[in-house]
């Protein structure tokens, strides 16, 4: 009597066990609360965490307000990666980018860059070629990416250092720094904050 | 056999139990010299349970030298438990339209049980005028 009931039972609800734990394709905000959160890697939201926070000291620092003729013009210098991982510093510096030239306070170069590498290189070659006088950066941005691993038994855990540095090329004094540690513990991935 | 099991899922009980309580003691200045500039807040509650855990106790504000706004909120987790939560801040111009930023995060965060603590966040410009915070438990 019992195989009766629970067998036509079970077979009922396995399948919708089976199927509601896998997970279709779907959008999600980025870098929302909704992502995939890994202690190995670099996720999106760290780098927007960081670009957010910087960000915000660094305008609320008051240090790109003070040149003679704003909007400050920002360089873009070296950006070292120190982590295990190969990873595109413009998802951290493009953020930051948008966000100063956003609030007005500052605008970045894209016809200079390190060893003479522009972003570029037809505005370079537009601007050498009309001879306009080009405008020296009131400051240059570098900035390093650290990333520190420990484990302890099953768990393990990644501290990722952002650090940047505002520099006036004039005097070659930093005049704003900026540093942001994102730790991240646990045993393996996971979806959600 | 019986009293074992009992007693084995008391015993897990009980470490679960007192395994999630956290507390935490503080000392500061008593005769405060800094004057917070305090804004009148509008809340809206759907999460009851994160309303106590993460409970704002007030909301203040400031301009920065160079023109943008700061705003610092000090929360209070009036259980015993840690809370992880996000927060997320949004930002307002003088027409109330929304300015996105790339750069708009959302934060994680845990508060301890019985702790009173601030986080604060600067405007992406200068044009920001208002503010939302949202929290969302974790």
């Amino acid at each position: 009597m019992k195989n009766k009931i629970l067998l036509p039972l079970l077979t009922a609800v396995l399948p919708l066990i089976a199927l509601s734990c896998g997970t279709n394709a779907h959008y999600i905000q980025t870098g929302g609360s909704q992502s995939v959160v890994s202690t190995g890697y670099i996720n999106i939201q760290d780098y927007i965490q960081a670009a957010n926070e910087m960000t915000g000291k660094l305008l609320a620092s008051g240090a790109l307000d003070r040149v003679p003729n704003p909007p400050a013009v920002l360089a873009i210098s070296r950006i070292v990666n120190n982590t295990d991982q190969q990873i595109d510093t413009d998802l951290l510096i493009k953020k930051i980018r948008v966000a100063v030239l956003e609030s007005g306070k500052a605008m970045t170069t894209t016809t200079m860059g390190l060893g003479g590498t522009a972003e570029d290189p037809l505005a370079q070659g537009l601007q050498q070629q009309n001879a306009q006088t080009i405008r020296t950066p009131d400051f240059t941005l570098s900035g390093k990416i650290i990333q520190l691993y420990v484990k302890a038994g099953s768990t393990s855990q990644s501290t990722y250092s952002f650090q940047l540095s505002l520099t006036d090329p004039r005097s070659g004094l930093a005049v704003w720094e900026g540093e942001k540690e994102i730790t991240k513990q646990g045993t393996r991935s996971s979806v959600g904050f | 056999m019986k009293t074992l099991s009992f007693l084995a899922v008391v015993g897990a009980l009980l470490l679960a139990i007192t395994g999630c309580k956290t507390s935490v003691n503080s000392v500061e200045n008593a005769r405060k010299t800094g004057q917070r500039q305090m804004v009148p807040d509008q809340r809206a509650v759907t999460d009851m349970a994160l309303a106590r855990t993460v409970s704002i106790v007030g909301v203040n504000s400031v301009m920065t030298p160079g023109g943008f706004l700061k705003v610092q909120i000090e929360l209070l987790n009036t259980s015993r438990s840690p809370q992880p939560f996000s927060y997320h801040f949004e930002w307002f111009d003088a027409n109330g339209m929304q300015l996105n930023s790339l750069t708009t995060a959302e934060f994680p965060d845990v508060i301890q049980g019985g702790e009173d603590r601030f986080i604060s966040s600067v405007a992406p410009t200068p044009a920001c005028r208002d503010f939302r915070v949202k929290f969302i438990a974790n």
